[in-house]
């Protein structure tokens, strides 16, 4: 019988709990989109975990202020597993649970899939795609997490030409948006450095790229850029250019991945001699104290990689200007405040808003990003490099 | 003719991986009747298997593959006996079934290990080289390996009593019942023996090219081709049509490139079911 009370008395706490917080709280749902299962899983799980840590810190603080309501953040995920209709259902999806902001989605094929049904929503997106169109002026609601090789190409290959003299490269890349939109800005600026270029597309999914790696090195190319493959496929065709001979510099003008590029290839020693980009400054200590706050704040540890730190900003500055716009429902009223604020970020630092030159719309953040290089199998670090119009 | 060469090799080699994948998806169909859509799965869970036993174990690398075999084989089995076996004959529950486990094993692998590759590397590496040309020896090795398991399947299902009784069922289940073969005894063995090959493929392959969560998805693709080739459910076509896939993708992608490459492979397919839609080896139809 006490023990009977003693349930009652609890459901009578939680429901009295509940009601109350229904009436004095508010509730806002964030939306974290990308592919978080499949080979790029690493990016759309990175993305949750920064709406998640995003979420954490303003509900550590009893939550995010908006008008004179506190109102507690979840985050709701939805796994648009790198596809155009996986992210247009996930944006129909998110909208049916009447989540206006979403932090996502990740590649190119899921922001083609998401603008024209997030617009129709009514939905504020942010995406991490290198795409040619990443941005639309047609689509004012969709945010850029990071720019794409255009905006970082030239300064990499000049960096990477003072280590490694090449006078041509050849990319390999998927035969997807996400692959021939990178490889043909990242061909362009090594051309206007005086880098003859040949292209090399595979299939999304393939997963021995020694037939390739024939046909490539019959060129007899100086370098190899792995550009925008995912960091599994990157890895596996460094191993088997280097088990057929091949000693040159290894390039990657693409995506965040050099851990896992390192740990599939098999270590330094076998990468050897390798330049990339880097989305954040990853050994800038601010950048690396993110993993020690998610772990404080969520209670977890961080997914790994580095896409998690550089998709930070977004969620952060997104609450930011929810909280300043005083709404969770008015979404035109948050993306002008958004467009306002200044691109600042604890861990980041100060960046710009840029885009207007690649795509006529200014909504991307481009806070400093990195230059790695490995020579002869010893790891020279990443160079930190400021962010210019 | 130094490409020619070297195509020639990658294509014996991509082969014989593919001839363990495919005979082990076309003996449960051909047996059982059943489409395996967790076949990737039990590939991808041979791999990591193996690595678990290697680097949380500390294991020798062949042990480990032993061990993902029978790991493989054991959950083949289980599932068959527990999960497919009621439901054998309704081709919609056991597409449901497979499919889940496929889901199930898949978002498993991806809590337990999480979403990044591992690092998970071949005891033997190098190449020989004669010239420009090179074969790998990892793949010498995985080359051996897999021509063994299948000569070592073809003679359990052509030269022992359990090869006879599993062939006899793939011919006429009723009659076989009548002559006292048992499906419930002898389907979860079918199961569990293809299944261990995927393991197996699993265990030797995933060092040599890469171990995430998304290795099971090109499996199943890779599987069906071939055995819709080589003619559902006839073992020797599976064989043949793994190595005709093999040498035609290595060929078409130093030729015309990897987009165009994976083109060709598709196109042959529908050509083949075209004019001869039983494939190279198949027959009109199953009789269980």
């Amino acid at each position: 019988m006490k023990s009977r009370c003693l349930v009652f008395a609890a459901a009578a706490f939680a429901l009295g709990g509940g009601a109350a917080y229904a009436q004095g709280g508010c509730e806002l749902k964030l939306g974290a989109m990308g592919p978080m299962s499949g080979g790029a899983a690493q990016w759309g799980l990175g993305m949750e975990a920064a709406a998640t840590l995003a979420a954490a810190e303003v509900n550590a603080q009893g939550g995010l202020q908006v008008g004179d309501k506190k109102c507690h953040v979840t985050i709701i995920s939805y796994d648009s597993k790198y596809t155009a209709d996986g992210a247009a259902a996930g944006s129909n999806g998110l909208a049916s649970q009447d989540i206006k902001f979403i932090i996502g989605p990740v590649g190119s094929p899921e922001n083609t899939g998401i603008k024209p049904v997030a617009a129709r929503n009514g939905q504020l997106a942010w995406n991490a795609s290198y795409a040619k169109n990443a941005l639309e002026a047609k689509y004012p609601l969709m945010f850029h997490i990071a720019p794409g090789p255009s905006a970082w190409a030239d300064t990499l290959i000049k960096t990477a030409k003072q280590t490694f003299p090449m006078k041509s490269v050849a990319l390999i890349a998927p035969n997807d948006q996400g692959g021939t939109d990178i490889v043909s800005v990242d061909a362009a600026a090594y051309r206007d450095n005086g880098v003859t270029t040949t292209e090399e597309y595979y299939q999304r999914g393939t997963t021995n790229f020694a037939p390739i790696i024939t046909r490539v090195l019959a060129l007899h190319p100086d370098v190899v850029d792995t550009a925008s493959s995912p960091p599994g496929d990157a890895g596996v065709i460094i191993k088997q250019l280097r088990l057929a001979g091949f000693g040159g510099p290894i390039g990657r003008l693409g995506g965040p991945g050099t851990d896992e590029i390192l740990r599939v290839a098999g270590g330094l020693d076998v990468v050897k001699n390798f330049y990339w980009f880097e989305t954040v400054p990853t050994e800038d200590p601010k950048v690396r104290a993110i993993d020690d706050l998610y772990r404080k704040l969520v209670g977890k540890e961080p997914v790994g990689g580095t896409s998690f730190w550089a998709d930070l900003p977004a969620a952060r500055l997104t609450l930011k200007a929810i909280s300043m716009a005083g709404t969770i429902d008015d979404v035109q009223k948050v993306a002008e405040v958004l467009r306002k604020l200044p691109v600042e970020d604890p861990n980041m630092g100060k960046g710009i808003w840029s885009g207007q030159k690649a795509f006529s719309i200014n909504q991307e953040l481009f806070f400093p990003f990195g230059v790695g290089i490995i020579k002869d199998g010893k790891n020279l670090g990443v160079k930190k490099v400021e962010p210019v119009m | 003719m130094q490409e020619f060469l070297q195509a020639a090799i990658i294509g014996v080699s991509l082969g014989a991986q593919y001839a363990l994948l495919a005979l082990g998806f076309t003996l449960i169909f051909g047996i059982l009747g059943v489409v395996n859509f967790a076949h990737g799965g039990f590939y991808m869970l041979g791999g990591y298997v193996a690595y678990a036993c290697v680097s949380g174990l500390g294991l020798p690398y062949p042990l480990a593959v032993l061990v993902a075999v029978l790991a493989t084989a054991a959950l083949g089995y289980l599932f068959e006996l527990f999960m497919l076996e009621r439901l054998v004959d309704d081709h919609l529950a056991t597409l449901m079934l497979t499919l889940g486990l496929y889901l199930v094993i898949s978002t498993g692998v991806l809590t337990v290990f999480g979403p990044l590759s591992m690092q998970f590397e071949f005891p033997v590496t190098g190449a020989v080289h004669a010239g420009p040309i090179y074969v790998p020896l990892e793949n010498l090795i995985v080359l051996a390996v897999c021509s063994t398991a299948i000569v070592a399947l073809y003679l359990v299902l052509f030269r022992t009593d359990l090869g006879r009784a599993l062939r006899a069922l793939a011919d006429d289940r009723a009659v076989a019942m009548a002559q006292g073969l048992r499906p419930r005894l002898l389907f979860p063995l079918a199961f569990a023996l293809a299944t261990g090959l995927a393991g197996l493929t699993g265990a030797l392959v995933t060092p040599i090219l890469a171990l995430s969560p998304g290795v099971g998805d090109p499996v199943l693709a890779t599987s069906f081709l071939t055995v819709i080739l080589g003619g559902l459910g006839s073992l020797g076509g599976a064989a043949l049509a793994a190595f005709i896939v093999g040498i035609v993708e290595a060929y078409s992608s130093v030729y015309f490139g990897g987009s165009i490459g994976a083109l060709v492979l598709f196109v042959l397919v529908l050509l083949l079911l075209v004019f001869r839609p039983t494939g190279l080896l198949g027959r009109e139809i199953r009789g269980a």
